[in-house]
């Protein structure tokens, strides 16, 4: 039962994600634009890294390398939620102009509507970059990438969850919308610098309020030195993350106040 | 000239001027209505300071040295502290703005408007990143303070960076003006808005000072028109040095100049395609 609804959903998610790629790739030149814009975009700030590396080439043992596996995680795990979820990222501006009505109208889970619902478009160029940058991480192999793709689809459902609870704060505080675009933005901020440099309290609010260490710090280590215990972290925080954004999710549904807002979607 | 004449140009001067000072102080309270979000943005200022003062303290100390280039890690810190305050109050970033008019078309009914289009958006950007720059100096001030501690401050740092940052605050509208107006010819602009902001964070010294750059590239960057914005301003506030805001001071107005001509040409070209397609 359980196996045969999870399938049935995967498959209409595959379908709705090809759709929204699909429409979008009619208007060729804006959808090109977006995807080179973006690897443009990444390879400038990889840039930016080349550059400090050139004058520091270790801090504290961190060189360009561990930072390319870095960006390779950071940016597949994050195109993997701005693909599959971007409409997670409206929710708190959905919750405040109160315009979940017409995810309540229908028969499917009203948290997995609401995120598949958009496709950030630029985001295949992350993906792209990600892709490309994992190549200029030192040794690489087949089995490495097999494990790159897995923490990645772990730091992902991070983020997305990390992405669910921050906006369904709008449910509880009304408008919450640059709030919780700030911190995942902070949380976005911290994959981007030699994760050896944080320590004392900042590293302590890299484990808790926003957990950067299982988005950034486990995944790379993880690629550079293997261990179960470590992985079996990362898996756990990342269920235990899940199905708190669910429960937040859930219960912050019953407070919501429609907006009478009718729309037609085409 | 007689007297009657040259006040009633001063009058006319003087009611120019307080209109564009109006709009200014429309968006200076409209952005300052929303406290929330004034203090969320201050505190990923917060946390970027921390990041960047753990960040440099451990390369620093790595490398086993006290000064590069002129900058101590707490004369860097406090640069960044404030590239990062001048640079984030301009978001969300007014190409948006200027790109949304063009493609929805209310562009059209503001050029009809007893004001200019370039000067209202001015004032406009100006009024709206002034209450935002107060909350994250402010904030940025004290997490420097605790973080680095403080720093001699001259007189003259403080008085010719802010100079330059005025004109820098110019010189990224213009280019963001720009930016916006393309939308008369590509279908999205956002592209230019992300490789812009990321040219604004290599060459802008929002991340790495260019002091700490390698020579060749420090020559490179530092006539480039992203250092000119921001960096300048804070790299002549924290470390004064005379030669070096001249040097700023002369590549921004080229800077402003080129950008100044290229945003009332687009302007002009642009605008013909709004009255033939009618708007």
């Amino acid at each position: 039962m359980f196996l045969s609804t999870a399938a049935k959903y995967i498959s209409l998610s595959w379908e709705i994600i090809k759709i929204n790629i699909l429409s979008a790739m009619e208007y060729r030149i804006s959808f090109l634009t977006q995807v080179f814009g973006m690897i443009v975009n990444d390879v400038g700030f990889a840039l930016l890294w080349v550059i400090f590396f050139l004058k520091f080439p270790s801090v504290n043992g961190w060189t360009f390398q561990d930072s390319a596996l870095l960006f390779a995680i950071s940016t597949v795990s994050f195109s993997f939620v701005m693909i599959s979820a971007r409409g997670a990222h409206y929710l708190a501006r959905n919750i405040a102009k109160g315009e979940l009505d017409y995810f309540l109208s229908f028969p499917k889970n009203v948290l997995w509507h609401v995120s598949i619902s958009k496709t950030e478009i630029s985001a295949i160029g992350d993906l792209i970059f990600g892709f490309i940058i994992f190549f200029f991480s030192g040794s690489i192999s087949f089995e490495k990438f097999g494990l790159f793709l897995i923490v990645s689809v772990f730091a992902a459902i991070i983020f997305f969850g990390f992405t669910i609870i921050t906006q369904s704060l709008s449910f509880y505080f009304g408008n919450f919308e640059e709030a919780a675009d700030q911190l995942f933005h902070a949380l976005l901020g911290f994959t981007l610098y030699p994760q050896t440099t944080f320590y004392g309290a900042l590293k302590f609010i890299m484990f808790t309020i926003i957990p950067a260490f299982f988005v950034a710090t486990l995944p790379v280590e993880l690629i550079k030195n293997f261990s179960w215990k470590w992985f079996l972290v990362l898996v756990v925080f990342a269920i235990c993350i899940f199905i708190a954004a669910v429960i937040v999710f859930n219960r912050g549904l019953k407070k919501y106040e429609s907006g009478n807002l009718i729309n037609v979607k085409m | 000239m007689s007297e009657a004449k040259v006040l009633t140009i001063k009058s006319a001067f003087g009611y120019k001027f307080l209109k564009y000072f109006e709009i200014a102080k429309v968006n200076y309270y409209n952005s300052a209505a929303y406290l929330l979000n004034l203090l969320s943005r201050s505190a990923t200022v917060i946390l970027r300071i921390w990041i960047f003062a753990q960040l440099y303290k451990v390369t620093y100390a790595a490398s086993g040295v006290s000064e590069i280039g002129g900058m101590t890690v707490a004369m860097i810190v406090w640069s960044l502290m404030m590239t990062q305050s001048f640079q984030s109050s301009t978001r969300p970033p007014i190409s948006q703005l200027i790109d949304e008019e063009v493609k929805t078309g209310a562009l059209a009914y503001s050029i009809n408007r007893p004001y200019s289009y370039i000067f209202f958006h001015m004032a406009g950007f100006f009024g709206r990143s002034l209450p935002n720059l107060f909350i994250n100096l402010s904030v940025g001030l004290l997490a420097a303070l605790i973080l680095v501690g403080p720093l001699d401050f001259s007189f003259y740092g403080i008085a010719f960076g802010m100079t330059l940052l005025f004109f820098g605050y110019i010189l990224d509208f213009f280019i963001n003006l720009i930016i916006g107006l393309l939308a008369f010819w590509v279908e999205d602009t956002s592209a230019f808005t992300w490789i812009y902001s990321k040219g604004q964070m290599i060459f802008g010294g929002i991340i790495l000072p260019i002091a700490l750059f390698p020579e060749y590239l420090q020559k490179i960057a530092e006539i480039l028109p992203f250092s000119l914005m921001y960096y300048g301003a804070a790299r002549i506030a924290v470390n004064f040095d005379f030669y070096l805001f001249q040097k700023f001071i002369f590549m921004q107005f080229v800077w402003i100049f080129v950008f100044g001509l290229s945003a009332i040409y687009l302007f002009n070209k642009g605008i013909k395609n709004v009255s033939i397609n009618g708007g």
